[in-house]
């Protein structure tokens, strides 16, 4: 019986499967941040005056703040100098069908599994590739077309629907929130752009598979989300990354916006590159992820599996601003070798009768330090709010470490708050357990992980649940089969 | 934010050091001096915190920091009434009267029994046995921490060598004075391997107009086998501020109980209660009750610091918040790599009684080992309705099925008080506190 202590060996050395480069020529801006990038990547991409205004108030706010201090773990030292601010590939002609798509793009996609010439037979799913920061192939888009949905890239929407993006881009995540988000505003490259129309039930799954390719480049996505009074949508994100010595910033910023009765599901699998097995060379993941239910009995829900990048720092937000509103929150978030993870989420109760539901799972192996910070806050309006919070973590390993920070602040007598959290290692007991029914070591703790992310997993897709079950084994292989 | 310039204290403060220096050097230990112009060096940079730091980002005591303190109290008659209300009827204990920080030196209820030894911190700041305990005393970015020990000038010394179970210590701290004041009374106690002993503190001041600003800190070392209870009870009048720094450092298989029961009346109340588990196989409680009324803030900072294997913790902490107070949680269990088989445990309710009350609960988990069990949990909200139909339906008046209640809630708490006379005491504070029309 292989013992904890190899099981744990054989996660700690566990490399990265998905570490390739795909070899395509790149239009790369000179590195350097200063108001003349700006200019640069706002002219190459023909944007109006008043984004490009709007770039350069980012950049100011930028420039006035510092690198926070109050995080969970050693903030390593960026020089956001050296990071090349803009990388597009140099054929930058549309497609009309899949067949005209660079082929080595396509082999890349199929390496990581994702088959989007075989988008028809996974019926349900529309992808807009973004490929280093341009939009490069978007299916299913004619049929959208139909309902009146808008799924295109950002740069797209700028271009075609100037007046929902100015009305709404920057109005949940404001180019001064925080320095990562001053950052994306100056200097985002592209990113996705989802409009609902009144009353529309999407009938797919929307979705985009971010992938950092380019050495030495940040990538800054934006994503603007928009559902309409009555309106639904699911959409997905999901990354994979190539591997890489230098460590990589990706700040991106998400905004959802979910009108009267309207709901979002976001749903996030994270797999980028963790770095060696030292740590070195992963990808740093910044996030800036809020969600504003601005209209009565409006819901947003937040998933996400994270078990890339050497750091993720995010807190997917709700603002429950409209009264009836619902937000939800549910996370696995996996660390080990080096990797640390300081994640969780802010729900932010204004409207009477808001309710906010929070399950985060953390599991830690080797090296990992994994932290859930939240907020719960309750206005003195918000009458009669609900909260309920859960956060679990296992440990794996007598080096790995789990950190709870949940905050509470309550101004309202009505509220109901509850949080629980709980720390534990995997219980001894359950693996002898399914070792006596002929259970190896390995595969038992394979199970008793799923099982403790299963409500988690259950939060999501169906395609998704899939690919985020099959990335738990494979991040904690060697314990998962 | 204010900066220290604007605070006239933070002048005064740093006044009275450099004045005492002088003074002080001839009488104390070099290793007590050391410490103390260590601690005052921090302060000095670190200055009176404010809500940007971490650790006081619900409690702003800004507007308590602008009023004028003499940092020496004059000689002031004692109300018998303060003595009066600082007493628990039907204790029988030893009993020790401390008026602004000072001991007279008498034990009513006395003489003390052999295997305790109790001495003013005057006195003993010249015997080496105090000195030595400051010699690794590290206070890190405590504010206040840092500032009494720059500044202390008296307190209790309590040397606790055998077990004293026939009946407990009482210490009244009374606070009295002709004008606002700042004080910081330090006591340190040290128990000795095997010693066992239960303490009861019971905190009144002077009702008025009258400011004082109470900076207390007590260090408690309790070594090998010894075991001691201790019980806060801290009822003083609005003019109050209360900062309130216990350090506890438990060595191996010993045992600490600590009930901090905080009712209202001081306007601003911060308990800072720390237990360090220095060695393997302690026991700690920590249990905590704070009725808030008026425009009371009132914030329990715990810690919980497990640095070795086999040792067990356990807190509670329940919360009543009325009118418009505020009260603050924030309790922190830390698990070093080599505490393994760790258990630890953490409860906060809060019931918040009124619209115009504020809660803000932070409970915090930092764990580096695996082979633990650890939780914690915290909730905030209101009666439960089909209680309250309940007792209505039987006849009970809204007011009154509301205090019934609120006594429930806090029942938690107070069943876990070993001495009868201690608890029924504490009940009927919580009567007298919540009135019926309260609730």
């Amino acid at each position: 019986m292989a013992n904890d202590n190899e099981i744990i060996d054989n996660i700690a050395n566990k490399e990265y499967e998905f570490g390739f480069v795909t070899d395509i020529e790149m239009d790369v801006a000179p590195a350097g941040l200063n108001e003349d990038t700006i200019r640069y990547i706002s002219a190459k991409k023909n944007e109006p005056e008043w984004l490009l205004e709007w770039r350069l108030k980012g950049l100011q706010s930028f420039g006035k703040q510092k690198l926070p201090e109050w995080q969970n773990f050693e903030l390593p030292a960026i020089d956001f100098q050296k990071i090349s601010y803009y990388a597009a590939p140099k054929s930058k002609k549309k497609y009309d069908s899949l067949d005209q798509v660079d082929p080595e793009l396509l082999a890349t996609f199929e390496k990581l599994g994702i088959p989007l010439n075989e988008q028809k037979a996974l019926a349900g799913v529309a992808v807009d590739v973004v490929f280093d920061s341009v939009s490069v192939a978007t299916t299913y888009k004619e049929k959208l077309k139909e309902l009146g949905i808008i799924f295109c890239s950002f740069g797209e929407a700028v271009r075609e629907h100037p007046e929902l993006v100015k009305k709404y881009v920057g109005s949940v995540v404001p180019h001064s929130d925080n320095i990562f988000a001053a950052l994306n505003a100056a200097a985002f490259s592209d990113g996705s752009f989802v409009y609902i129309p009144k009353g529309v039930r999407c009938p797919m799954e929307l979705s985009t598979y971010f992938r950092i390719n380019t050495e030495n480049t940040g990538q800054f996505e934006r994503t603007l989300i928009i559902a309409d009074e009555g309106s639904y949508v699911s959409y997905l994100e999901g990354c994979t990354a190539p591997m890489r010595d230098e460590n990589q910033l990706h700040a991106a910023v998400v905004e959802l916006i979910a009108l009267e009765n309207a709901e979002i599901k976001y749903s996030t699998v994270q797999n980028w590159y963790p770095g060696d097995k030292d740590g070195k060379g992963g990808i740093y993941n910044f996030v800036t992820k809020r969600g504003i239910c601005k209209g009565a009995n409006s819901k947003i829900s937040w998933t996400q599996v994270e078990t890339g990048s050497a750091i993720t720092w995010k807190y997917p937000s709700v603002i429950l601003q409209g009264d009836n509103t619902t937000g939800e929150f549910y996370s696995v978030a996996v660390t080990k070798n080096k990797q640390i993870a300081d994640t969780g989420t802010k729900m932010y109760h204004i409207g009477k009768n808001s309710r906010s539901r929070i399950i985060s799972k953390g599991i830690s192996a080797g090296q990992g330090q994994n932290s859930y910070r939240g907020l719960v806050q309750i206005g003195s309006k918000a009458d009669d709010a609900r909260n309920f919070t859960q956060c679990d973590s296992l440990l794996i390993g007598d080096r790995c470490g789990a950190h709870t920070f949940p905050y509470i602040e309550s101004k309202n007598n009505t509220a109901m708050v509850e949080h629980e959290a709980t720390t534990s290692k995997i219980g001894e007991d359950q693996i002898f357990y399914l070792n006596q029914r002929g259970i190896d070591s390995e595969k038992a703790v394979a199970l008793i992980i799923n099982g403790y992310a299963k409500e988690v997993l259950n939060q999501l897709p169906m395609e998704f649940a899939v690919e985020a079950q099959k990335l738990l084994s494979i991040t904690l292989e060697g314990s998962v089969g | 934010m204010t900066s220290q310039q604007d605070i006239p204290l933070f002048e005064e403060v740093v006044n009275e050091f450099d004045q005492r220096a002088g003074e002080l050097s001839r009488e104390e230990s070099k290793g007590l001096r050391t410490a103390r112009q260590a601690a005052f060096e921090k302060f000095r940079a670190l200055g009176f915190p404010s809500i940007k730091h971490e650790d006081w980002k619900y409690t702003n005591i800004n507007k308590f920091l602008k009023e004028e303190y003499a940092l020496e109290a004059g000689k002031t008659a004692t109300p018998a009434e303060l003595l009066d209300r600082a007493t628990i009827p039907g204790l029988d204990c030893y009993q020790i009267v401390l008026v602004n920080g000072v001991w007279d030196g008498q034990v009513i209820g006395g003489p003390l029994p052999k295997g305790i030894e109790i001495l003013r911190v005057a006195d003993a700041v010249r015997d080496s046995r105090f000195a030595s305990y400051f010699e690794d005393a590290k206070w890190g970015n405590q504010h206040f921490a840092n500032l009494n020990t720059a500044l202390f000038t008296d307190g209790l010394f309590i040397n606790l060598t055998g077990a004293v179970t026939e009946k407990p210590v009482h210490i009244a701290h009374l606070y009295v004075g002709d004008r606002n004041l700042m004080l910081q009374p330090r006591h340190m106690w040290v128990c000795k391997p095997n010693s066992e002993l239960s303490i009861v503190e019971t905190v009144v001041s002077q009702a008025g107009e009258l400011k004082i600003w109470s900076n207390s800190l007590t260090d408690i070392i309790i070594n090998r086998d010894a075991r001691l209870d201790h019980v806060q009870i801290q009822e003083a009048s609005s003019g109050l501020r209360m900062v309130n720094h216990t350090t506890v450092h438990q060595k191996k298989q010993s045992l600490y109980n600590n009930y901090t029961f905080t009712m209202p009346g001081a306007e601003l109340v911060r308990n800072d209660l720390q237990a360090r588990l220095e060695e393997d196989h302690t026991e700690t409680h920590l249990y905590g009750l704070y009725l808030a009324a008026g425009s009371q803030l009132v914030d329990n900072h715990t810690l919980v610091d497990h640095q070795q294997p086999h040792c067990y913790s356990n807190e509670l902490y329940k919360g009543v918040l009325l009118e418009q107070s505020t009260g603050v949680f924030n309790g922190k269990v830390y698990v070093h790599q080599d505490a393994q088989k760790t258990n630890a445990f953490q409860q906060n309710n809060n019931l918040v009684i009124s619209k115009k009350a504020t809660i803000d609960s932070k409970p915090e988990l930092e764990i580096y080992a695996d082979d633990v069990k650890c939780s914690h949990g915290s909730t905030v909200g209101q009666f439960s309705e089909e209680a309250l139909f309940y007792l209505r339906a039987r006849g009970l008046g809204e007011a009154t099925a509301k205090a019934l209640l609120i006594n429930a809630f806090a029942f938690d708490v107070t069943e876990k008080l070993k001495n009868p006379a201690v608890e029924n005491h504490v009940n009927q504070l919580i009567s007298y506190h919540i009135p019926v029309n309260h609730a």
